[in-house]
């Protein structure tokens, strides 16, 4: 499969899911993807074979916790929220992101 | 943490229930799907392409139910579960296989946990007093003697003066009638010093501890009694405070009830009273009767102990030249005290134990390499099929863990039963009762089902698994086979050799049985029945009573028909019984002559006549108050008296207040009284008929003791109406008692050896049937070619014989190395018994002739032509 533009840099998907969520707000895993998609104004697409797999890996981690409840429309869904560990997390790929992206950033500067 | 706990709870579910984690996966997926089909459903497409849009952006929808759920399994443990279905499956479909391996494990393990379950309780546990392992026995140490009893003042000096001890306390035992039934009853007692319940930590169950009033001389009376006398007597109940028994007609008022598990001295202990310390007959330092217990101070060693007590015993001999001036202090452990005499027996029961567990661990690994040898197609199958070593290892071990828990759990039922057994045949063992299987047996029993896994497992999965047999796939069925399986064979002999260890061993054992019993002891146990009449050691204080009281028993006990001979004796004769003590002649003996040590006994002079011990010089001596005379025995005349007219010397103990000096009277054969697998040792009677506690009598029969027993109790009955007459016992079985641990040790070490022999035997066969199954092919190609069926059957024999030679031949090596570690408990036999030891390998061959000549037989038998078509 080749690379497509939109397609979200591997290991950045737990980045974004638990910003997401840092907000407070339980969130199942589609309004998870309409929130990525919505803020990026469509510029990050969110595949869903990679997003269940990664929320599924957060929960074993303890990143997140998920509970079955219902929707406005009275749908049951299963929805995810940030533990404290979560939040920990979230801070730590956060300040490498920023890393990262300050690095490739002078690269792409001086180089 | 709460959180993660549950996350790993939930882990497990998972494993365990994938059908529920599948549909809550699928619930949350086509939620999302839907979900994207309405939005796309609002964005104008129609409803059912709008689903199939939202199926395709979602990918491969199984695919995805799958990665998901991966993520919520943690691998190991779900590749664990799967390793264990699929052994399962396997072991299920070869169920000789499987059955054979759980028993020959549960043999293993249940035998070993048994007997670690008693070396557990006997030798290991902390004994069950309070912070037990500070509690010691003390003892005075004398050079004449091997009295170890404690004159009272000297304990409560020693109490008094230590700086290391939190309190010192000794008893002595006495037998008792309690009166207020209608025949008297034997209840033993223990007089105790002050400081008793102190010193072992233990308070009553109920009621109270002895006031100190009650603790001095003319103080009120007062018993504590055990938790089974209250129940038999009481029913139970507390109101047996304030209750009263009559001992020895006099009233004496239960003050507490001590918990169920105390029993000490020993478990036939029923009551315990204060022996007051300033009473006038415990003043003297002369005398000592008092068994001393002590609790060390916290922190404090056994050396401390010792260095301390060896001091303040020095500076009593100062103050005391005279009587204490000679005397030693002894400090050693309670626990080291009680058990010393059963450590080497248990240990070498474990030793054995575990050598059969590693005979079935053996065993085990021979059938598995042969399992996987057949399975080795399969196994290259998955190899080829890019499954790693490690993972078909850990298929294979996972099996043998399977096979080993199973194990194990039916081990733990069989141990159950044994340590059940074993309570009941080794009921005088100290510590018996303490034999259970508790979590630490269980944990044991797992440690060596894990053990067994290692053993059993590793090897053969090695083998297995090792890369070149990935090669093997391409020869397909036709099973060439190149090597003589030597492996299998060298576990087999490994087996052979470890099963003719125990069985030598055992059979040493037994053989010294066989000695003992062929052994003339100098004295004729049969036809003597023996018991006790109790009495007190008050009652010793009136001789001449005392005297009185034991001649009219025997003289009424010789009137009765059916009884030839009564005698008293203090101790019985042929019984484990020491007491050496070192004495002079009054005569005066030279220097240079050895010291005079020898066993003392002290007998009514009927006593020869009783037991048959002839008299070989002189008379028989008489007992009366005022000349004391003794006996010796022939070979104290030759050790000590020789050249010397042994008759009309006197013989005195110095120092001792109880045996006064002596006339030799006679001398008397040598008889075997201080054991039957000892020499006569040199011995002295002091010829003394008084009646007091501990005194056995023996009574010649006519006929079969055991049947004169009631008519001996209420002849006795009649003469002493408050007395308790009990223990009536033939003199035989006392002796056969003797040698309970003894017997119960070469009984479990021939169990042991004869189920190595059968495991050693199942491998053998087990061993060659599969060679022979393997072989199939040559054989019925060599019959084709006309070998003859004879030679086939002689071929196979030959390599089960030569394995069993060998492996016979590396026992009886082991043997001649461990053999030393019985020495110890051999009697007529050397370590290196040829007789035995040659009986032991003609065993181990016939047997091994019987296990390889089924399968060289069945071999012989192969139809040639039928052979060649299937393979």
């Amino acid at each position: 499969m080749g690379a497509k533009k939109n397609d979200i840099l591997q290991g950045t998907l737990a980045l974004l899911i638990l910003r997401t969520l840092v907000a407070g707000k339980r969130m199942h895993g589609y309004a998870i993807t309409a929130h990525i998609q919505r803020v990026s104004d469509q510029l990050l697409r969110v595949e869903e074979g990679s997003l269940y797999p990664a929320l599924h890996r957060m929960e074993q981690q303890g990143w997140v916790r998920a509970e079955w409840g219902q929707t406005e429309k009275n749908r049951e869904a299963r929805f995810y929220s940030l533990t404290a560990k979560g939040r920990k997390q979230l801070m730590q790929e956060e300040e490498s992101w920023t890393r990262l992206t300050e690095g490739v950033a002078r690269v792409m500067r001086y180089a | 943490m709460v959180w993660g706990r549950m996350a790993w709870y939930w882990r497990i579910w998972n494993v365990l229930r994938p059908g529920r984690l599948q549909s809550d996966l699928e619930r949350e997926l086509s939620f999302h799907v839907r979900e994207r089909a309405e939005e796309l459903q609002a964005g104008g497409m129609s409803g059912e392409h709008a689903v199939r849009a939202a199926r395709q952006a979602f990918g491969n929808y199984t695919a995805q139910v799958e990665r998901t759920r991966d993520m919520d399994i943690n691998d190991g443990l779900e590749s664990l579960v799967r390793n264990l279905r699929q052994a399962m499956r396997g072991l299920g479909k070869t169920p000789a296989f499987t059955v054979t391996v759980i028993l020959t494990l549960a043999i293993g393990i249940g035998a070993n946990s048994a007997v670690f379950s008693a070396i557990d309780a006997v030798l290991l546990r902390a004994s069950p007093f309070p912070n037990g392992d500070r509690l010691v026995k003390l003892g005075q140490v004398n050079p004449r003697n091997r009295d170890a009893f404690v004159a009272p003042p000297r304990l409560e000096d020693w109490n008094r003066l230590n700086r290391t001890f939190q309190a010192i306390t000794g008893y002595y035992t006495e037998d008792e009638s309690e009166l207020s039934g209608e025949l008297p009853e034997k209840l033993k007692r223990a007089l105790i010093a002050p400081r008793f319940l102190q010193v072992w930590g233990i308070a009553p169950e109920l009621g109270r501890d002895f006031s100190p009033q009650e603790e001095h001389f003319g103080g009120p009376n007062a018993v504590l009694i055990t938790d089974r006398l209250c129940r038999r007597r009481f029913g139970g109940s507390a109101n047996a405070i304030g209750k009263n028994l009559r001992i020895n007609n006099i009233s004496m008022p239960i003050v507490g009830v001590m918990p169920a598990s105390f029993l000490f001295p020993d478990r036939d202990v029923d009551l315990w009273s204060p022996s007051p310390m300033d009473s006038p007959y415990s003043q003297s330092r002369e005398t000592g009767w008092f068994t001393t217990f002590g609790r060390l101070k916290p922190g404090v060693t056994l050396e401390q102990a010792r260095a301390n007590l060896a001091s303040v015993q020095a500076n009593l001999g100062r103050q005391f030249p005279k009587t204490d001036a000679r005397i030693g202090a002894s400090v050693e452990p309670l626990k080291e005290a009680t058990v010393a005499g059963v450590r080497q027996s248990l240990w070498i029961l474990f030793g054995s134990v575990s050598l059969l567990l590693l005979i079935a661990c053996t065993n085990i690994a021979a059938l598995l390499l042969s399992r996987a040898a057949e399975r080795q197609h399969e196994i290259s199958v998955r190899f080829s099929l890019g499954a790693s070593r490690s993972s078909v290892a850990a298929q294979l071990l996972t099996e043998v863990l399977a096979l080993a828990l199973a194990g194990a759990a039916l081990g733990l039922a069989i141990a159950g039963e044994a340590s059940r057994v074993f309570r009941a045949l080794a009921k005088d063992l100290p510590r018996v009762e303490e034999i259970r299987l508790d979590s630490g047996i269980v944990l044991y029993s797992l440690a060596c089902a894990i053990a067994a896994t290692l053993l059993c497992g590793i090897f053969p999965a090695i083998r297995a698994t090792r890369r070149n047999l990935a090669g093997s796939l391409a020869q397909a069925g036709r099973s060439q086979v190149s090597s003589r399986n030597p492996v299998q064979f060298t576990l087999v002999g490994v087996q052979v050799a470890l099963a003719v260890m125990l069985l030598a061993g055992a059979g040493l054992l037994l053989r010294s049985f066989q000695e003992l019993g062929r052994v003339s002891p100098g004295f004729d146990a049969e036809h003597v029945l023996t018991f006790h009449m109790n009495s007190s050691w008050a009652e010793t204080g009136d001789q001449k009573g005392a005297r009185q009281r034991l001649e009219r028993v025997l003289d009424s006990l010789r009137s009765m028909p059916g009884v030839t001979a009564a005698a008293a004796s203090m101790s019985l004769p042929g019984l484990p019984d020491q007491y050496q003590m070192e004495l002079n002649t009054v005569e005066g003996r030279a220097e240079t002559e050895p010291k005079m040590l020898a066993q003392s006994r002290a007998v009514s002079p009927t006593y020869f006549a009783t037991m048959r011990i002839p008299l070989l010089a002189g008379d028989t001596c008489r007992d009366n108050l005022n000349t004391s005379g003794v006996m010796v025995n022939h070979s104290f005349a030759n050790a000590y008296l020789a050249g010397r007219a042994a008759i009309g010397l006197h013989l005195a103990q110095p120092g001792s207040a109880f045996f006064p000096p002596g006339e030799i009277r006679g001398i008397v054969g040598d008889a075997r009284e201080s054991g039957m697998d000892r020499e006569p040792p040199p011995t002295v009677y002091w010829c003394y008929s008084a009646l007091q506690p501990g005194t056995y009598f023996l009574v010649r029969t006519q006929g079969d003791p055991k049947s004169m027993a009631e008519t001996i109790r209420r002849k006795v009955h009649e003469i002493e109406p408050r007395r308790s007459v009990y223990d009536l016992t033939p003199l035989v079985d006392h002796i056969s008692d003797s040698y309970a641990e003894n017997r119960l040790r070469t009984i479990l070490l021939a169990f042991f050896a004869l189920t190595a022999v059968s495991l050693a035997c199942v491998g053998l066969y087990g061993t060659l049937s599969y060679l022979v199954s393997v072989r199939q092919r040559e054989v019925g190609l060599r019959l084709a070619l006309g070998a003859l069926r004879t030679q086939i059957v002689r071929q196979f024999l030959a390599q089960g014989l030569s394995v069993a030679l060998l492996g016979c031949a590396a026992g009886l090596a082991l043997t001649a190395v461990f053999g030393r570690l019985l020495s110890g408990m051999l009697y007529g036999v050397s370590a290196w018994d040829a007789a035995t030891l040659g009986g032991v390998v003609a065993i181990v061959m016939a047997v091994s002739i019987l296990a390889s000549l089924l399968p060289a037989i069945r071999a012989a038998r192969l139809e040639p032509m039928q052979v060649l078509r299937e393979q």
